[in-house]
């Protein structure tokens, strides 16, 4: 599909960018935690990718590749702080809400979210790249363009500093889950 | 093993990330540790609260929005291949590179400096006997203007005259006078080496070692 990108057939674009781009616009949400930043991350990282498409190594994974730009675009920006404003629009445009679910309620998801805040740029990245998106700790290193150790220190220092929001903030959640 | 060692590695084994033989340790340890079970449990229900968010907060483009992104990168062109000055090797190569020569480098002159010849004896003899104050060094000088050479480790002979005749005979132009000359004899007093040195009005000198 690459192949007939780069050959001009450029509408093949949109089916094989269209599988990530929820994961593309949540993860840019993640990490500037404010939704039109995260539009403009994302809009950035699909440019990108299409621009630079000739680059891509095959032997590599798509999906890597493309949270690689992500980050890279979100970087380039520069870390913001969090908009509270934009945190309330954005639980409210996604109350699902299921009663039976302890985490369903747009407040708790809202405090909960915002314990991210707590972790530097680089632990940020960490720990939504391993423990929100489920990449390996070797993918999430080739992502961010570092070491497997380094990714190790870092995941370890932001789960400590989770866990410790997280006890602190909604004790409840911690018997829940025991 | 006590706490204070194993602590740092419950946060990897909350997400099992913590190598195998760690593990091990760690789990060991667990089993006659109530605190520490503890923590490796709130580690990972801090963990599978984020995670149960996780899977169900995913955002999406409204439709009007994607769409008109797409006709907008539509309307841009590809390229086969990045701009950069570095094109696609991967950068870690030319890093070695450069490192592998920046040490070949660093090896050659040093290598360069053990094999390289010793100076000359003769100027290595005056480098070794004359003391640091650079008036010193320049003895012709003192010579010259009849300052006592008690300080300094030379015996300094000054004369002027003609050049020998075997050394006149060596010269082109020869056949014309005698040039006024200068004789300087450095003698080192704790070696006894004696350098000699003649100079005529242009300058030139030769030297004669004892």
């Amino acid at each position: 599909m690459v192949e007939l990108i780069l050959g001009g057939r450029t509408e093949a674009f949109e089916p094989l960018i269209t599988p990530y781009r929820k994961l593309l616009l949540t993860l840019a949400y993640r990490l500037s935690r404010n939704v039109e930043e995260a539009k403009e991350i994302s809009q950035e990282t699909l440019m990108r990718a299409f621009r630079y498409l000739g680059s891509f190594d095959r032997k590599r994974s798509f999906k890597n590749w493309l949270l690689q730009i992500e980050v890279n675009v979100w970087r380039t920006r520069g870390a913001r702080t969090v908009d509270e404003g934009t945190l309330r629009e954005l639980a409210a445009r996604n109350a699902t809400g299921d009663p039976e679910e302890r985490l369903a309620g747009t407040e708790v998801r809202e405090r909960l979210l915002s314990c991210l805040d707590g972790l530097s740029p680089r632990e940020r990245e960490v720990f939504l790249l391993r423990d929100v998106e489920g990449r390996s700790v070797k993918e999430t290193a080739e992502v961010l363009q570092t070491s497997s150790v380094s990714v190790r220190v870092h995941l370890s220092r932001a789960r400590v500093k989770i866990r410790n929001l997280v006890k602190e903030r909604f004790p409840g959640l911690m018997q829940a889950h025991r | 093993m006590n706490c204070s060692r194993v602590r740092k590695w419950i946060p990897l084994y909350a997400g099992a990330d913590l190598s195998a033989r760690k593990s091990r340790h760690l789990e060991k340890h667990l089993e006659g540790c109530a605190n520490c079970r503890t923590e490796v449990e709130e580690h990972k229900a801090a963990l599978a609260g984020f995670q149960t968010l996780a899977d169900r907060e995913a955002l999406d483009w409204p439709e009007a929005e994607w769409k008109a992104l797409m006709v907008r990168l539509r309307s841009e062109k590809p390229e086969r291949h990045r701009g950069s000055l570095l094109g696609p090797t991967p950068r870690k190569a030319w890093a070695y590179g450069f490192a592998i020569l920046l040490v070949l480098g660093i090896a050659a002159l040093i290598l360069r400096s053990l094999l390289s010849p010793p100076a000359p004896a003769v100027l290595s003899e005056v480098i070794t006997v004359t003391p640091a104050q650079p008036s010193r060094s320049f003895m012709k000088e003192s010579a010259a203007s009849g300052t006592s050479p008690q300080d300094v480790p030379f015996e300094v002979r000054t004369k002027q005259g003609a050049l020998d005749r075997s050394t006149l005979a060596a010269r082109p132009g020869s056949s014309k006078p005698a040039q006024d000359i200068l004789s300087l004899t450095l003698v080192s007093q704790e070696t006894g080496l004696k350098v000699h040195w003649t100079f005529n009005r242009n300058f030139e000198w030769e030297e004669k070692k004892q």
